[in-house]
């Protein structure tokens, strides 16, 4: 067992562990807009570091840096939907006025 | 089983019957959360699948689910506050609209 697949091993565990706990979260907090702390945990560290572990278990390659580009785009696409989620749910909530802007 | 094998076995038993427990219930809106977190426990899966079989095709399927699944939630988040905000205010107005 090399270093590199103990340290791809301390990087899987970390985010399942952290992708499991947002999935708790979402079951635990009760009310919506406390949902939205749950979603972005698993999509900005817990799937990152599943991606990061897999891209040091593969090595220097091509597979690694698409790997490393799939991190990127779930992190960037976990904060746009988390801040669109948001807002719809505050438009649903009646908590923005009509003329706000988009 | 591996490691990677392992950890998608937890991943599909511990941790989609909360994103689909989430999406099941509530409101459309409150459905959305639900939805987002199944996306990318799904993708995380399909990449680490990759990895346990050893098929590094199925990395695309992360990658194609990766980019868009967030385009698919932005559309629904998009459609249902839209429409949300034109129904009738029957719930008390917050502030002073």
């Amino acid at each position: 067992m090399t270093a590199r697949h103990v340290c791809a091993l301390v990087l899987l565990v970390v985010g399942t562990g952290v992708l499991l706990l947002s999935a708790v979260g979402l079951v635990a907090l009760p009310r919506p807009f406390q949902r939205l702390h749950a979603l972005t945990p698993a999509s900005t560290v817990g799937g990152p570091l599943v991606a990061f572990a897999l891209a040091v278990e593969t090595g220097p390659g091509r597979a690694a840096v698409k790997l490393l580009v799939i991190a990127v785009i779930v992190a960037f696409g976990g904060a746009v939907t988390a801040m669109a989620i948001g807002r719809a749910t505050a438009q649903h909530e009646h908590l923005l006025r009509k003329d706000s802007p988009e | 089983m591996n490691a990677w094998l392992l950890a998608t076995a937890v991943l599909l038993t511990l941790g989609m019957p909360p994103c689909v427990w989430a999406a099941g219930r509530g409101s459309a809106v409150e459905r959305l959360a639900g939805l987002n977190l199944a996306t990318t426990v799904v993708t995380v899966v399909l990449l680490l699948t990759a990895q346990g079989f050893d098929r590094s095709s199925f990395a695309d399927l992360g990658l194609v689910l990766a980019v868009l699944g967030p385009a698919g939630t932005l559309v629904f988040a998009r459609f249902l506050g839209g429409r949300s905000i034109e129904a009738p205010d029957t719930r008390r107005t917050h502030g002073k609209a």
